[in-house]
């Protein structure tokens, strides 16, 4: 089978999708904001009043959305 | 809003001079039209600045559901709630997938529907006939639910005086009034007003309502011990649960009809770029408020059961309204701030109903030469049909309606390969894209009706995703290329 050619559009330059890079850090992201390696019924001390769990998955989200900013900057490019 | 709560005249004149200025709004927008065309009424000319795409994008993504359902929720399952706050902010992860792309070729191909795209990528009458019925049913369904919720406001803060039924008629009317006086140019500005009234609303319930409860870490050292399962961490398939809340959030919101045409009608990219760079901020402004007040209504109002936990935000502005004449009209602005979250989600939906109907089946099936002024007259009347169809369903169903009338999410999603794979697989072919569009359907709806709406922990809708990308993708790989059809 022939490679796939990649789809051209015009007045784009570049884009998030051809970047692995971008998705690795959204999935360590993602993997951090997603609660699964707390025991179940995990408290910890209080952070900003919110128990240590879900101000780590804050963080996370917080870290994502500066992320997100940055991306659409470097690598989301039209033509002038 | 509890009974008991109702507004006193001056706080209903308010809000009566509030809608009076949307279909003024309205009024304006048709003053400010170009032209007598579908890109002007649907996509406002394409024109819109940084702010109004950025106030039209928050107000159609946040919906009344954010403020009543997402309160309720908190209040029955506690923290585990945080997850709103991840899945809002994943669809603007979604938007990064496709959106670059789309919006490139939209700008060069004057696509006005989601419609115009499928049509123009696949090639195929029958895909987008498909998928404008699914998103025109999604979409149905969504605005159906806001209206019901309108109607349950209005009965509340007139304390009965106007049903919910006259409250839904009253309300879908003055919707419908300015959206047809100048479409999306209307609705965008409404949106704006609507969405200030809304971050305010929610700003007001930030500086209030943890103030009931002594405090945030007052009410979670409480709930810590009169509910310590509501501030644990979340075991696995809860987290499962989580995984499955970003990936039909991220993907299905993110491919919402209205939410594509407002991508279309930016000025430009860069004020594009700049509007979602901003959005993936707002759920800290919205969502993360809903959680804190439907945990605060544990502690302060506890015991609540079933339907009435989804009241626990006006029971809690009714405590507010006792305590001060300052309170009570804090309340006034937040009861604006929920019909704004409404109606601004509401009549965004109907304008893309009306879009779709008039571009992907009028024009296309029925009249493929009448005029713009014709499709745009043909679109007001379809919002007034619709509106009229919704509003007679709002009226003559009750709540535990058919589960058909819930699900919007399970049906959309399944269109999501055409746009986050079709945009970027050439070899994608329109009868592996329909097999796993109706396969995935069948999984989700089966599962559904079944009673199974999740599987251990994943929603129906997404594990119908992952048959229709496993179809799409094998497809890509077995079915040969007939011939090479440009994204």
């Amino acid at each position: 089978m022939k490679p796939e050619a990649p789809v051209e559009v015009e007045g784009l330059r570049d884009e998030p999708r051809r970047h692995p890079l971008i998705w690795v850090v959204y999935l360590l992201l993602f993997a951090v904001a997603v609660p699964w390696y707390w025991p179940t019924g995990y408290r910890g001390p209080l952070i900003l009043g919110l128990p240590l769990w879900a101000a780590v998955s804050l963080g996370a989200v917080v870290l994502m959305a500066l992320w997100t900013g940055f991306v659409i900057r470097r690598w989301w490019r039209e033509e002038d | 809003m509890e009974s008991g709560s109702g507004f006193g005249t001056g706080a209903l004149v308010v809000v009566g001079l509030y809608l009076v200025m949307m279909i003024g709004v309205g009024w304006i927008g048709r003053l400010r039209r170009q032209s007598d065309s579908m890109a002007d009424f649907y996509l406002a000319g394409r024109s819109m600045g940084l702010p109004v795409l950025l106030l039209t994008l928050y107000a159609t993504q946040y919906s009344g559901n954010t403020m009543f359902g997402y309160t309720g929720k908190a209040y029955r399952i506690g923290f585990e709630w945080t997850v709103s706050i991840l899945f809002m902010f994943s669809i603007i992860v979604g938007y990064l997938l496709f959106a670059p792309r789309l919006v490139a070729l939209a700008r060069r191909m004057d696509f006005i529907t989601p419609g115009d795209y499928i049509r123009h990528r696949f090639g195929s009458p029958l895909l987008t006939l498909l998928a404008t019925l699914l998103m025109v049913y999604a979409l149905g369904n969504y605005t159906l639910a806001q209206l019901k919720a309108m109607g349950a406001a209005v009965e509340g803060i007139t304390d009965g005086g106007i049903s919910s039924d006259y409250g839904i008629i009253a309300l879908a009317v003055i919707m419908v009034v300015y959206e047809t006086l100048g479409g999306m140019r209307s609705v965008a500005w409404t949106d704006v007003i609507q969405g200030v009234v809304l971050l305010a609303g929610f700003s007001v319930l930030l500086f209030l309502v943890p103030g009931l409860g002594g405090g945030l870490t007052a009410v979670v050292e409480e709930l810590s011990v009169t509910a310590p399962e509501m501030v644990g961490a979340p075991s696995l398939e809860v987290c499962n649960t989580w995984i499955s809340f970003v990936l039909l959030l991220g993907c299905g919101a993110a491919i919402y009809p209205q939410a594509i045409q407002r991508l279309y009608a930016s000025r430009s990219v860069s004020v594009l770029k700049r509007s979602l760079m901003v959005m993936a901020f707002l759920p800290l402004t919205t969502t993360l408020i809903a959680l804190l007040c439907g945990l605060t209504g544990r502690v302060v109002l506890p015991g609540l059961e079933g339907v009435e936990t989804d009241q626990i935000l006006a029971r809690l502005c009714g405590l507010i309204m006792e305590q001060s004449l300052a309170g009570y009209w804090l309340v006034v602005v937040i009861f604006a701030a929920a019909l704004a979250a409404l109606m601004s989600t509401a009549d965004s939906a109907l304008l893309s109903i009306s879009s779709m109907f008039t571009r992907d089946i009028y024009q296309v099936h029925l009249r493929p030469g009448a005029t713009q002024p014709e499709l745009t007259l043909v679109g007001k009347i379809v919002s007034w049909v619709v509106v009229a169809v919704l509003v007679g369903i709002a009226i003559g169903t009750e709540k535990t309606l058919v589960r058909l009338l819930e699900i919007k999410f399970e049906v959309l999603i399944q269109i999501v390969p055409c746009f986050f794979l079709g945009l970027y697989w050439r070899r994608l072919q329109t009868s592996v894209v329909i097999s796993g569009l109706l396969a995935g359907l069948a999984v989700a709806l089966g599962l559904t009706i079944a009673g199974q709406s999740k599987l251990y922990g994943f929603h129906a809708g997404v594990v119908g995703l992952g048959v229709n990308l496993l179809i799409c993708a094998a497809g890509r790989l077995l079915v040969p290329v007939k011939e090479e059809s440009e994204a």
